[in-house]
């Protein structure tokens, strides 16, 4: 399409978007051109009185021929005014261009059919060779020519032999700003940057940007590189977990992408150490290029682990260093605290503690109401405060990371205690279970009290009571998964996911009370339960969030027959494995009191590091008030204190930065007082090293490149428009420059509008026999 | 010598079960039977459903305790579904006093400390009859609390065994009583080294939680059977002179089997209410009780 505008233009479309038109004929031209117009006017109005021709063709044509004349005649007074294309042009070897080539390692992919070698460094090698006809031999005709090589800032390099396309990352804004700096002061034409759109500092890109735009410096990017790989796996990205408890099921989404292998089937490999820990087949979809797999893994390892995903090189795959990610998890070791209130002797709740009995990251303490007011409490220990019944004080209540409901009546909690237990979750961001029994739920008589609202369950309007009043129970429940409940962590009951689906339907049924059918909207049900003596199934499993938490509820009040049953081996580990996994949800990602963040889990050396923390007291209300300092601890093992200030935007939120230089895990320690006093101590854990980001998502990225030219007047080529490049630079408005008019009389459209003009004239006198 | 379930729990002369049917029917018991039906006692509330309470005034104590041990359970554990039975192993073994000595005490004790059980532990929802099952029913699995006594007469076979094995290892609680002197703790440590070779059998100190959890029992206390105790004789049996409580714990230390040795809790229950028998007996004998129920709910 530019082709055929300068073809009929003469000149290229930018040409005119930077110039401006001017007329160079003399005054009396001009007067000449209207006396003509007037002329031309007065001949079409003798073509009034004008008959047709014998034959006679209808009335209303007869205005053709003059009208057809009259604009050939147009077109020749235009060019009698000798229209011209005024443009602002660079004086040679007076300006001065800069070209940065991107010296990442990315460059050295093999997609450039430009280049003789097929490589995208073999292609910007041959550009700036110097050779005739090569770019750097054109602009060197008319400019002063500043050579760049970058990838983490920009270095003056004399020619393309300095460059080694192995530089770990490239961060386009860093080089411009750099580049600019370099030639500032000089008449600067522009800049040319040589690249593949891959940067690994996007965040960088829109300031070095703005920072050009203010200073009129054109930046023309010239794309290296194929806008999409024939044949690539890339492991896009991966969402894990920043915290989990050791021995606990991790749940990982890894997202694939492909081009070239649609429909193929390949391994996503999980590595802790140097050891697999699991293999998850993944299939390509045929039309589309990336798939997300949900990856579960045990962390049974304590401390900060470096969990790789991986796929191994596929033949024919084009890029294979971008098969591989890294994700960033600490693995605690602590115990966290979860209160087991109880309102009657069960089955279920011992069996449920003897499940998680030796699980070392759980601390059950529990509080079983055995007759009217004596309760029995098992598990307190020095660090747990011991109280009777339910608690009454928040700070009692939020030293707990879950809470476990089991069978005690509405009527026994004042409105106080069940407003609490809904902080719990919404505020605290802890974690409750209710768990089914002839006193729960609706069966309790929660319907209408806050507790309602904690239930996923839509909880139901109860019959008056029978018999000896107690709720009708429901037998025969067998669990079946929901397709939510087969990808969920805590609902895996062996290692392998397939057999673990399998495995539910065939565990010994159950029991309930609870004939709940309908979720609350939000609500995720995993597990439902079919059963003869109820027409739909029941929800057995559900949870959804409240506020900050999470409230879970599980219905069927005998699964310690999966413990007992004389159909489930001694040996089996259904039992503690399902409240294991449970109970670990329901403690996973509570908050603690104090806590500190960065926003990312790994860096590039010489980031800055932004630290959050968040600082709350007993009852967890934000404090503002408080003295905040973190303590980091370098890779090499000295320690840097950074205090950390009120950010103001939100309550208990206190913010610091810090450059990171050295490669390795830091750990940062946040220390939080209020007047002197101790309020509590938080971790976190980082990592520094090369990313290789630009590896990832590798095609050429044309939207990267668009908009670098887009954003500072300047323009996006391809390798075999090298010449355009140097005419665009040639008519730049910056660097020295003086004016120039191009001749637009000669442009070929005018002749062909007046061949057309004057051919048409004549077609149309033939038609209407006017000849 | 194998129990055999077609033999009857303890031969009782016909005479005495006649003595008892005539005075059952003379005191209007038969008119007042409850109406047949597929499960007539739903919705009557428990303590008028147990037959003792209700024909208690109707019957000389005597013909109460015969014809007590041949009621028929009103309602059948299989038709209710409750949180806690008071399950009683039936095993094999040598026949006692003309009986088998699994039923010993068996169901008055049962029943009778089920009413203290349901009064003391209000909140507990217990079946309120007896439920004996044989060690080789897959149903003893859905019931983790087992009571037994008389045991040094109790032979288990190889497949009793087995059973026994794997309910304790799965988390049940097993409850050993009445049974007194060296030759017939010899019979138990025999079959229990049988049943679990690889754990002992170590005393149970005081400070465990199993004397603490509901009632504080500070002292164990022989609890004499009910002829000693209402006549005020000796405590001790044969030559078990000092009462014990003893037990097998698993590899984790919870506690899977107690054994009361030298000492008849049983007794202590079921003639609690009679005024000749101590009451400090009964007391301790339900504090006891009471206590293996809450610790077995909850360990």
């Amino acid at each position: 399409m530019a082709g055929l505008f300068e073809f009929l233009f003469k000149y290229r479309p930018s040409l005119f978007e930077e110039g401006r038109l001017a007329l160079a004929a003399p005054g009396w031209m001009q007067v000449a051109a209207l006396v003509a117009g007037g002329a031309l006017v007065f001949a079409a109005f003798t073509y009034r009185r004008m008959r047709p021709g014998s034959g006679s063709r209808p009335e209303r044509y007869r205005w053709l021929p003059p009208t057809l004349r009259s604009l050939a005649i147009g077109v020749l007074v235009v060019c009698l005014l000798q229209p011209a294309l005024v443009l602002s042009t660079v004086v040679p070897q007076e300006s001065f261009v800069g070209v940065l080539i991107d010296d990442s390692g990315s460059m050295a992919m093999p997609d450039e059919e430009a280049a003789e070698d097929g490589t995208r460094a073999g292609a910007v090698r041959e550009a700036l060779s110097g050779q005739p006809g090569s770019l750097l031999e054109l602009l060197t005709g008319r400019f002063q020519v500043r050579q760049l090589a970058f990838g983490r800032g920009a270095e003056r390099i004399e020619s393309v032999d300095q460059l080694r396309f192995a530089r770990p990352d490239s961060r386009i804004g860093e080089a411009l700003l750099a580049a600019s700096d370099e030639l500032a002061g000089l008449p600067l034409a522009g800049l040319v940057v040589f690249s593949d759109g891959a940067d690994s500092e996007p965040a960088e890109l829109g300031d070095a940007l703005l920072a050009l735009k203010a200073a009129g410096t054109p930046v023309h990017a010239v794309g290296v590189g194929r806008p999409r790989l024939a044949r690539d796996i890339e492991v896009s990205r991966v969402v894990a977990p920043r915290r989990v408890l050791e021995g606990s099921t991790v749940e990982v989404e890894v997202t694939l992408s492909q081009t070239g292998f649609g429909g193929r089937s390949v391994n996503l490999e999980v590595e802790d150490d140097g050891r697999i820990v699991n293999v998850e087949p993944v299939t390509f979809p045929r039309r589309s290029s990336a798939v997300t797999a949900r990856v579960m893994f045990a962390a049974t390892d304590e401390g900060a682990r470096e969990f790789r995903f991986r796929v191994a090189a596929q033949p024919g795959e084009q890029l294979t260093r971008n098969n591989e990610r890294t994700a960033l998890v600490e693995v605690r070791k602590r115990r966290e605290k979860i209160f087991f209130f109880e309102g009657e002797p069960r089955d279920e709740s011992k069996f449920l503690r003897r499940a998680v009995q030796f699980d070392e990251n759980l601390h059950v303490v529990s509080m079983t109401r055995q007759a009217a007011n004596k309760f029995y409490g098992i598990n307190f220990d020095e660090n747990t405060k011991r109280f009777d019944g339910f608690p009454t004080r928040r700070e009692d209540l939020f030293e707990y990371q879950g809470v476990i409901l089991g069978s005690m009546e509405a009527s026994f909690f004042t409105h106080d205690q069940m407003r609490m237990l809904v902080d719990f979750a919404a505020q605290r961001g802890g974690g409750v279970l209710l768990l089914g029994a002839r006193r729960s739920f609706s069966e309790g008589g929660f319907l209408g009290t806050p507790i309602a609202e904690l239930s996923p369950l839509v909880l139901y309007e109860i019959e008056p009571a029978s018999g000896d009043g107690r709720p009708p129970l429901i037998h025969d429940l067998q669990l079946e998964l929901t397709p939510q409940g087969r990808a969920h962590p805590a609902m895996l009951l062996r290692d392998d996911r397939s057999e673990s689906n399998e495995l539910w339907p065939t565990l010994p049924r159950l029991s309930a009370y609870q004939r709940a059918t309908e979720l609350k909207a939000g609500a995720t049900a995993l597990l439902l339960a079919e059963t003869p003596m109820h027409r739909e199934p029941l929800v057995a499993l559900a949870y959804h969030r409240i506020g900050r938490g999470r409230a879970i509820a599980f219905t069927p009040h005998d699964s310690w027959h999966w413990q007992m049953s004389a159909e489930i081996a001694l040996e089996d580990q259904t039992h503690e494995r399902l409240w294991r996994q449970m109970l670990r949800w329901l403690v996973s990602y509570v908050p603690d009191r104090i806590e500190v963040e960065t926003d990312r889990d790994r860096f590039e050396p010489g980031s800055t590091v932004a630290l959050r923390a968040t600082v709350r007291d007993a009852a967890f209300r934000e404090v503002n008030r408080a003295q905040v300092t973190a303590a980091i601890e370098l890779p090499s093992g000295e320690e840097v204190e950074v205090p950390l200030d009120w950010s103001v935007e939100r309550d208990g939120e206190f913010v610091g930065s810090f450059v990171a230089a050295e490669r390795g895990h830091y750990r940062v320690e946040v220390d939080a007082r209020s007047e002197g006093e101790l309020l509590g101590v938080a971790a976190s854990r980082f990592a520094v090293d090369n990313l290789n980001e630009e590896l990832f998502g590798a095609a050429r990225r044309d939207s990267v490149l668009q908009r670098i030219a887009r954003e500072t007047g300047g323009r996006r080529y391809g390798l075999d428009e090298m010449d355009s490049l140097v005419e665009d630079l040639s008519v730049s408005r910056e660097g020295t420059t003086v004016r120039e008019a191009r001749d637009l009389w000669d442009m070929p459209i005018l002749f062909l509008l007046l061949v057309v003009f004057l051919g048409g004239e004549w077609a149309v006198r033939r038609r209407l026999g006017m000849s | 010598m194998r129990y055999d379930p077609a033999v009857p729990i303890r031969r009782t002369p016909l005479l005495v079960v006649a003595a008892a049917l005539v005075a059952a029917a003379g005191s209007g018991l038969l008119t007042r039977a409850p109406a047949p039906g597929p499960n007539p006692q739903v919705g009557v509330p428990d303590d008028r459903r147990d037959p003792r309470t209700r024909y208690r005034r109707s019957l000389p104590p005597q013909a109460m305790r015969m014809f007590e041990r041949y009621l028929p359970r009103p309602v059948h554990p299989d038709e209710v579904l409750r949180e806690f039975y008071f399950t009683r192993l039936i095993y094999g073994g040598q026949r006692y006093m003309g009986g088998a000595s699994w039923s010993v005490d068996f169901p008055k004790a049962d029943r009778q400390f089920m009413i203290g059980l349901k009064r003391l532990l209000d909140q507990l929802d217990a079946y309120d009859y007896d439920n004996a099952l044989l060690a080789t029913d897959p149903k003893l699995y859905r019931y983790p609390f087992l009571y037994s006594v008389e045991v040094g007469y109790m032979m288990l076979s190889p497949d009793e065994r087995e059973h026994l094995r794997r309910y304790l290892l799965a988390g049940g609680f097993w409850v050993i009583d009445d049974f007194w002197g060296s030759w017939q703790w010899a019979n138990l440590e025999n079959e229990l080294s049988a049943l679990l070779p690889e754990y002992p059998i170590v005393e149970i100190p005081l400070d465990h939680p199993i004397f603490h959890c509901f009632y504080d029992v500070e002292e164990i206390l022989q609890v004499p059977n009910v002829g000693q105790g209402r006549y005020g004789g000796p405590t001790w049996e044969q030559d078990g002179f000092t009462p014990h409580v003893r037990g097998i714990f698993d590899d984790h230390g919870r506690l899977m089997v107690v054994i009361n040795w030298n000492t008849d809790l049983g007794d202590a229950w079921e003639w609690a209410e009679d005024e000749w028998y101590p009451v400090r007996f009964s007391h301790y004998a339900y504090q006891m009780g009471v206590n293996f129920v809450v610790y077995a709910m909850s360990h």
